[in-house]
Parts: structure tokens; C-alpha cells; sequence
């Protein structure tokens, strides 16, 4: 008889620490598990996702979008669309949820090394491209080139800011904002994220692009790409599914024969060729 | 068949006004028949009507509204068109229907059940006998044991409504004496056995929620109350109790709009008689308001309108 | 097959009972008009003589099943923490399946790769498989839906079984194929009888001789992939679907579930259930986005999980035992077979056209 392998299903319970008004429909959560040793050894790396639980409503999944290199917390951000993110914004610091995490694959952050980065992040998808961006300028000689293009619906829809402020500011990276409507105060793009993205025209020498957010906005930003010569292993996205298990048995996840909870949710544009179009 | 080339005529002739027509062709097995959804001419080959063909085609209407439908229909079912018409679920003008005079729709269960789930490979309809054989044997069943709940009480036979009839006709399979139905049981039960006898069958309800999917009347789609979390009346644990709890809803939800075509209980694979639960509400609803679903297009479901005075219910004396 | 021994019908029953004290034994028992699997008890009988409706999966993967209890409390004075208390509720005891049928014995080996992988191991799966100990009936023939034959199975398949019957008159010659087959047999209910072996196996080769020569299902999973990308096929393959859960309930392969918490005031469970990929709100997202929002869509992934994506991933195994409960129980009798065979063709015709081009 073999010993009893761990309990896939069972959360660690955790407490938060800090929540972030992020913009009136995103909220980030800043987490550490209950259990200081599970804590101490917790390791993960860019792009890998966490299923966060309120005990007695459900379980959902969100990418943890602090980098690996910053260890003090776990940090989830979540946008309030259904019943468990309704609940998830009422909590507060010192409350209590259920993290299973590290779940699914990672950015191919290894062999970007090297290469000019493009991040093309829209609304709540720039959650996990900002965990690979602090990773990379956590480590900034290891990379190339970086380029974020970052837009929202309007500019108070735009998480992170006291982060964007920074990143504008530094000369190691190339920040560009948008939104699809402006304000008065506003002085950065106003226009749809693959247009901005033509616009500013990155080059597909030596370079990957990396690109999360809403399933339509992925789409257009894809053609864009193609448009400016990235090829279909130079372009990278993040999936979001609805995912029960998290470790690819429960069936709901699955595009073809690769389940986005275990295989994903991180694929190259030639690995989603292989597959059905279901995004 | 006489009257199935007659119903191919008559379809292969509207067919090119139409995006699609519904009727059955046969299915797995001899007992067994399937929708046949006809869009070309080649089509009409493989059409199939008789007492084994007994799904009720206007299911599929609601979810094909926008385009131009064809359904082949019998009395019963007519009354769900009637009662999708009502309830503005369809529109008239997009829907042609081709009528037949039914004679009568077999409960493919019994049958299955009588020859104890031998495999059937053939079945032959006599006047008043229906002739099963599996393998080596053959059992010859009397049609009137073995004909649907509703086949008894049937309101007639020709569709209310039509657009096309096939005149070609034989008499009515369902003669004599009415068989006990499951409602009648449960009436002389008192409420502690009805409650045990429903907690038993619920017992191998497996909450496929077929019995949902093929109700004609079952709109609410992917909204239903069994699945939502908001509001949270049916937990997902597999008791008798939950899954009764659906059913309970589910027929009052289709109390006084059921027209009682039995698909619920056609469709349960685990043949749980939840007909009966429609019925009895049904009972309810004529003895209230004098009002029975899918008899007329111009009235109004009784529980889709409120009045100060009902007409049939006696108000307390207030005096 | 080591040893033979034979089992007498009329001992079955007291067997069992026997075995009750230290098994959960599960069995084909009538209910109603149909066959389930459930406890057996004396008095509920046996249902050896057709297909069970319902599958014998419930013994490995019940359709509700609890993960872990919790309990929430509260202190009672400032600052008021919230606590939350989790209990997992992994099963136990000894379980015998008995009365199961080759295809169903078959399809628990389909779920071992999934709940029993390399990479990830069900720690309720896994307690409940390697408690269970699986007694098979090989058929006497085939029902007019099975196709076993035609998913790499047989009606006297033993794969996933620890002890295959064979009927004879008046009982059954009883085989172990696994040590824990070999542990169940050692009971008095089982009589010496390695001179029947030879007579079992002659049974068994000539229910084989019956099954018909048929096109498999096999190898089929590169030539499927090349249709996934046509979606008019698959519309009007699902035409008649009602988008029910009866072919994946009663599926003996169909695996995928459910997971939702359950409230009673402050304390609850967090239970996983059967769930059905032919339901539109399998994958329907909290934002109304849906990646699989058509029957077309669904019908597509539950065709292809079974004949293609599983296979590819599992050394060619087909994630369908041939059963044809998903055909005879369906309200309006979708026939997989016709669907597969459809789409086998189309996917054929598709490629010497791409050929041609």
C-alpha cells in the first residue's frame, strides 16, 4: 500500500493582509497562508495561477501577479463579475480565504532571456503580465527591449496606477497607455489597443510579445502582431478559463486535448493552432 | 404507409419555403424512433411516422424562432404549439404545421419493461396488438396496456390547428377501460406513503434533468433554479429530498401551462413517474379556474394574469 | 488466469451477505423498472440477466461526494477574527463491486489515468480504487447498442476486473486476475474447479465467435482532429440534442465534476458532483463569456474527448467502452455510433479534398 498522496482539493487557509481599490471593478488582495512554514517554502514562478476560495460560497481562479522575486505576500487581483468575486470584494484585511496554488504552467520566461519583451495588456489582463514585468526588471540585464502597451476602458478602469506611474517614468522600459474613452485630463492614447499597438510598431527582430485581456481584445491584438511580423511561437498569451479542479481531471477547462488549468493557462500562438478554436 | 407518402407529398411541396421540417424517422431499434430534421428532399426518404414515433417535435420550436419551421404534429402536441403561441414563445407566421390523425403513441417503457429489456429486434402494430419479438421469443402485448398516460385521455386526435392535413387516417388504438395511472395511486395514498413512495423514486433520480430539457415549456434555459447559486434553492447534494425539490418546482412552474405531453416522463431514463406531479396541479388548475393549457389560443394561462374576482372560486364571505 | 473456481447462482446472494460485514457491497439490484448499482441487501435481490441502466462508477467516483467539512467561528470579543476550520472527509473501507459487465470493468483502467496519474494523484479516487475489489460477469452476447467491439473491448473483456465469471448452467466459473482477486476467492462461497477452466474459456470463445465484424473506432484520433475545425458538421450532428445530462450520467467513462460549497449556517461542505459537458453552464464564465456556447460546441468536446483529445493523450485509448447506454437511454435516441462513423467519413472526405487542392 502506497502512502496517501496530498490533498489536491484541500485549500490552505489564508489570511489577507491588505486589500487595493484598484479601479470601482478591481480589487487587489494581498495574502499569506496561515501556515508560516508553508509560507516560508512557497515557490512558484511568472504566470502560474492560484484558485482562491470563500469557504461556503466557491472557488475561483486568478493568476498570482506578485513576481516570484517578492516573497513577503502573494498578491491576487480580481475583477467583480459573478458570485465568488462579489463576495471576494467584501472582504477585508484580517479575513479569511482558501488558496490552492501554484497551479497550471509558466511564462517561457527562460527563453525570452535575451529578447526584446512586448507586453500588450487590456484591462484585468495586465494582472499577469505585471507579474513577469516585475520579474523581468527585478532581473532587468537578463532581457532586451522592454515595451508595455497597457490600455483600459477609460482611465479610472486602469489598475495598477501607482505602479504605471513608476513605470512611465523609467528610461529602462517603453510605457504606453490607452483607453478607449478619454477624459479632459487624460494625456496619453485614446484608441483600441491594436491600433495603438500598429501604431507604435514594435519590432519582431529577436523579440516576443506577451498579451492577456478580455477574448476579443486577444484576438485583434494577435492579427496586429501577425500584421507586424511576429511569428506564431513569438506570441504568448494567458488563458482564462472556468476551472473547477485545477489539476486537469474535473473537464471543463480543457481546449482539444490540453487542459488550461495543468497545461496552460500559458500558450504560445503556435500551440493554440494545434488546438480547436474555443477560446 | 399511405400516409406517410402522403406527408412526404405534402412536405417535399412546402419544403422549399421552409428552413426546416420536423418529424421522426426510426431510431436504434425497432421501438426506438428519433427527430428527423429535414432540409433537403433526400431527406424525406428517411421520414417515419406511426405509434413508435413519440417525441413531441415542438420542443425544438422555441429555440428555432427566427426561422421559417416546418412540424409535423398530432393532436396532442398541437396543444404545446397552442400553448407556445400563448405564452409568445413562437410566432405563428414562421411555424407551418402538417397535421396528422394520430392513433394513439406507444409508452416504449412498458413495452420494455413487459418483455423484461430483451433486446427487441421487431414489433409489429395489429388492430389491438402489439407483437414484440426478442431474439428467439415474441410477446404479443395488448395495445391498451401499453399506450401513453395521455393516449387515455386524449383531447383528439386531428391537431387543433394546421396548415396541411394528411386525410389518410385509421381509427384510435386506445380502447376500453382506462389502466390505473400513477396519479390515481398516489391520490388513495395519504401524505406520509406519498412522501415515502417519492423519496423511493427519487432514490435513482441521477439529475440528468432530462426531464427539464425535453419539456416544451421549460424555458428558462440556462437560468434554471436547479444549477443557480443565486437564488440557492436546490443544493447540489444527491438526496431524495433536493432532487424532489426540482420536481417540485418544475411543476409548479408549469402549473396550468403543462399540456401534459409526458416528455418529462418519456425522457427520465431512470423512469420515475413525474407526470404525475403535473397532473395533480393540472387537477388543481381545472378545478380553480376551469382552465385546461393548450385548448385555446386566444385565452390566458390562469396564473399569467391576475383578476380581483376569479369567476370559479368562491371568496370567503367577508361579512 | 491462475486458478478456477465455481461460484453457484443460489450461493451469490448469501455470499454477499456474508461479505456485507466487511465490504460495502455494491451490485445490480432492480429498482423500479430499471437496473442500478447500489448496497446489496438480500431482500432487494440481484439483476444479473441485462446491462445495469445506471454504470458501477458510483463505487469509485459517487455522484455526490464530500471534500471537506468546515466550520466557521467567530471570537467574541475585539477584533473579532472570522476562523475557519477545514475538515477532509477522504473515504474508507473495503468495497466490492460485483455483477459488473466487461465494459464497465474496463472503463474504471479509463479513469486510472486520469484520477491516478503520474503527475496527479485523487486521494479520494485513489482510496476508494484501492479499497475496491471488482468480481465481472462476462456477457452472454451482445445487446443491439453495445458495440464493445469496436473500442478495443469484448463481451468477456477482463481488463480492469480482479475476478472475471463466466456463466454455466446453474453458476459461474469464477477466475482471479489480480492478488486481490486471488484474497476474494479463498472464500468457501468459491469450489475447487480448475477442470472447468477449459469449459469457461470454450464459452467465451464462442460468445467471441457471435460478435459481428464491424468498423472500429480506433485510431481514429488524428484523422477527428482535422473535422474540430468544422463547425456546420457538428451543428447538425447535435441538431436533436437536448443538451440532457442522461448520456454522460450514465456514461461508465464520463468523468468530469462538479465542485460547489454548500452552506448550513456557519459551517457546510464543499461536495464535488457529477457534471455534464453538454450543459451550457459547464463552461460558462462568471463574465457571460462562453468558450463552448452552442450544443455544436458541446457535442464537438464530448465526441472528441472520447474518441480523440483522451486518446491522443492516453496511448490510444478510447475514452468510450462500447456500452451504448448514452444511445438507449437518450430521449430521442441519439446514436453515438452513427455520430462517430459520420464523422470519421466527413473527416476523410475533408482530407482528399485538402489532397486535391
Amino acid at each position: 500500500m502506497t502512502s496517501n498522496p496530498p490533498n489536491v482539493y484541500l485549500p490552505d487557509m489564508a489570511t489577507i493582509q491588505e486589500v487595493i481599490q484598484e479601479t470601482p471593478a478591481i480589487k487587489t488582495f494581498r495574502v499569506t497562508l496561515n501556515n508560516a512554514d508553508r509560507m516560508q517554502a512557497f515557490s512558484f514562478e511568472p504566470g502560474q495561477v492560484g484558485q482562491l476560495s470563500v469557504i461556503g460560497v466557491g472557488e475561483s481562479t486568478f493568476v498570482i501577479n506578485s513576481p516570484p522575486t517578492r516573497k513577503e505576500y502573494l498578491q491576487f487581483s480580481v475583477m467583480k463579475v459573478g458570485e465568488l468575486t462579489s463576495r471576494l470584494h467584501t472582504l477585508k484585511a484580517g479575513d479569511q480565504i482558501g488558496v490552492r496554488a501554484p497551479l497550471g504552467n509558466a511564462f517561457p520566461y527562460d527563453s525570452m532571456r535575451g529578447r526584446d519583451i512586448v507586453f500588450v495588456g487590456g484591462g484585468i489582463g495586465m494582472a499577469p503580465l505585471r507579474t513577469l514585468l516585475l520579474y523581468m526588471l527585478d532581473n532587468r540585464a537578463e532581457y532586451g527591449k522592454i515595451t508595455l502597451l497597457y490600455g483600459a476602458r477609460s482611465p479610472h478602469d486602469m489598475a495598477f496606477s501607482y505602479e504605471v506611474e513608476e513605470w512611465l517614468q523609467r528610461d529602462d522600459m517603453h510605457t504606453v497607455l490607452t483607453v478607449d474613452n478619454g477624459t479632459p485630463e487624460w494625456q496619453h492614447k485614446v484608441g483600441l489597443i491594436p491600433n495603438i499597438l500598429k501604431e507604435i510598431g514594435p519590432s519582431p527582430e529577436n523579440a516576443v510579445a506577451v498579451t492577456c485581456g478580455p477574448p476579443i481584445m486577444i484576438k485583434f491584438t494577435v492579427q496586429a502582431l501577425q500584421e507586424l511580423g511576429f511569428g506564431d511561437e513569438q506570441i504568448v498569451t494567458t488563458l482564462e478559463k472556468r476551472m473547477k479542479c485545477g489539476v486537469g481531471i474535473c473537464g471543463r477547462c480543457n481546449i482539444g486535448s490540453s487542459y488550461v488549468c495543468k497545461d496552460g493557462p500559458v500558450y504560445t500562438l503556435a500551440q493554440l493552432k494545434e488546438l480547436p478554436g474555443e477560446m | 404507409m399511405a400516409h406517410t407518402q402522403e406527408l412526404r407529398t405534402l412536405i417535399a411541396r412546402e419544403l422549399p419555403n421552409l428552413d426546416l421540417v420536423l418529424a421522426w424517422t426510426g431510431g436504434f431499434d425497432p421501438l426506438s424512433s428519433t427527430p428527423l430534421f429535414i432540409t433537403t428532399e433526400a431527406d424525406l426518404d428517411r421520414l417515419a411516422v406511426g405509434p413508435m414515433h413519440v417525441q413531441n417535435l415542438a420542443a425544438y420550436l422555441p429555440s428555432l424562432k427566427g426561422r421559417k419551421v416546418g412540424i409535423v404534429t398530432r393532436g396532442c402536441d398541437s396543444r404545446t404549439i397552442t400553448e407556445l403561441l400563448q405564452e409568445n414563445l413562437i410566432n405563428r407566421d414562421e411555424v407551418v404545421i402538417f397535421g396528422i390523425g394520430c392513433t394513439g403513441a406507444v409508452n416504449i417503457r412498458k413495452v420494455r419493461t413487459a418483455v423484461n429489456g430483451a433486446p427487441v429486434t421487431d414489433v409489429e402494430i395489429g388492430d389491438d396488438v402489439l407483437t414484440v419479438t426478442t431474439g428467439e421469443e415474441t410477446h404479443a402485448l395488448r395495445l391498451q396496456d401499453v399506450l401513453m398516460d395521455k393516449c387515455y385521455t386524449c383531447a383528439g386526435q386531428a391537431p387543433r390547428m394546421h396548415d396541411h392535413m394528411v386525410s389518410e387516417r385509421s381509427g384510435c388504438l386506445a380502447t376500453g377501460e382506462t389502466p390505473p395511472s400513477s396519479l390515481d395511486l398516489l391520490e388513495g395514498m395519504d401524505a406520509r406513503e406519498r412522501f415515502a413512495f417519492w423519496e423511493g423514486h427519487m432514490d435513482r433520480c441521477i439529475r440528468c434533468y432530462a426531464c427539464r430539457n425535453a419539456c416544451p415549456l421549460c424555458v428558462c434555459k440556462d437560468s434554471c433554479v436547479a444549477q443557480s447559486r443565486d437564488p440557492h434553492w436546490v443544493d447540489q447534494s444527491d438526496t431524495p429530498r433536493e432532487k424532489l425539490m426540482f420536481q417540485a418546482i418544475h411543476a409548479l412552474h408549469t402549473a396550468g401551462r403543462c399540456t401534459e405531453c409526458g416528455e418529462c416522463e418519456r425522457a427520465c431514463p431512470m423512469g420515475i413517474p413525474i407526470l404525475a406531479m403535473k397532473q395533480a396541479l393540472n387537477r388543481r388548475i381545472k378545478h380553480l379556474f376551469d382552465y385546461e393549457a393548450g385548448m385555446d389560443q386566444e385565452s390566458t394561462p390562469p396564473l399569467f394574469m391576475f383578476r380581483q374576482q376569479e369567476e370559479t372560486i368562491k371568496e370567503r364571505d367577508a361579512r | 488466469m491462475s486458478t478456477a473456481r465455481f461460484l453457484k447462482a443460489r450461493d451469490i446472494a448469501p455470499w454477499l451477505e456474508e461479505l456485507g460485514r466487511e465490504y460495502t457491497v455494491l451490485a445490480p439490484t432492480r429498482h423500479g423498472d430499471t437496473v442500478v448499482f447500489r448496497e446489496f441487501e438480500p431482500e432487494r435481490g440481484i439483476e444479473l440477466d441485462r446491462l445495469s441502466t445506471t454504470p458501477a462508477k458510483k463505487a469509485l467516483l459517487p455522484p455526490c461526494e464530500t471534500l471537506f467539512e468546515y466550520a466557521t467561528t467567530k471570537t467574541d470579543t475585539p477584533p473579532y477574527r472570522t476562523s475557519i476550520e477545514l475538515r477532509p472527509t477522504l473515504p474508507e473501507g473495503k468495497i466490492l463491486l460485483f455483477g459488473t459487465r466487461p465494459c464497465d470493468a474496463r472503463a474504471m483502467q479509463i479513469f486510472d489515468r486520469v484520477y491516478d496519474g503520474e503527475q496527479v494523484k485523487d486521494p479520494y479516487y485513489t482510496a476508494r480504487r484501492n479499497a475496491a475489489t471488482i468480481v465481472t460477469l462476462a456477457c452472454s452476447g451482445q445487446a443491439g447498442t453495445c458495440f464493445c467491439d469496436r473500442v478495443g473491448g469484448s463481451p468477456v473483456d477482463a481488463t480492469g476486473s480482479d475476478v472475471l465469471l463466466t456463466p454455466l448452467k446453474a453458476g459461474y466459473v469464477a477466475e482471479a486476475l489480480t492478488e486481490k482477486g486471488m484474497e476474494l476467492m479463498r472464500d468457501t462461497a468459491f469450489m475447487k474447479a480448475d477442470g472447468l477452466r477449459q469449459e469457461a474459456l470454450n464459452v467465451r470463445n464462442r460468445i467471441l465467435e457471435e460478435v459481428p465484424e464491424r468498423t472500429s473506432f480506433l485510431d481514429m484520433e488524428r484523422n477527428l482532429l482535422s473535422l474540430f475545425g468544422d463547425l456546420g458538421f457538428w451543428d447538425k450532428t447535435a441538431e436533436s440534442c437536448l443538451s440532457c445530462g442522461a448520456c454522460t450520467y450514465l456514461c461508465p467513462t464520463c468523468y468530469c465534476f462538479n465542485i460547489t460549497d454548500e452552506p448550513h449556517g456557519d459551517s457546510g461542505k464543499r461536495i464535488r458532483t457529477w457534471d455534464n459537458c453538454m450543459s451550457s453552464q459547464f463552461t460558462l464564465e462568471g463574465s457571460g463569456h462562453n468558450p463552448r456556447p452552442t450544443k455544436a460546441h458541446r457535442m464537438r468536446n464530448r465526441i472528441g474527448h472520447k474518441f480523440s483529445y483522451y486518446p491522443q493523450l492516453h496511448d490510444k485509448t478510447l475514452a468510450c467502452v462500447g456500452c451504448g447506454r448514452c444511445i438507449s437511454n437518450c430521449p430521442v435516441s441519439f446514436d453515438i455510433r452513427n455520430a462517430v462513423a459520420c464523422a470519421i467519413q466527413h473527416a476523410a472526405a475533408n482530407a482528399q479534398e485538402h489532397a486535391h487542392d
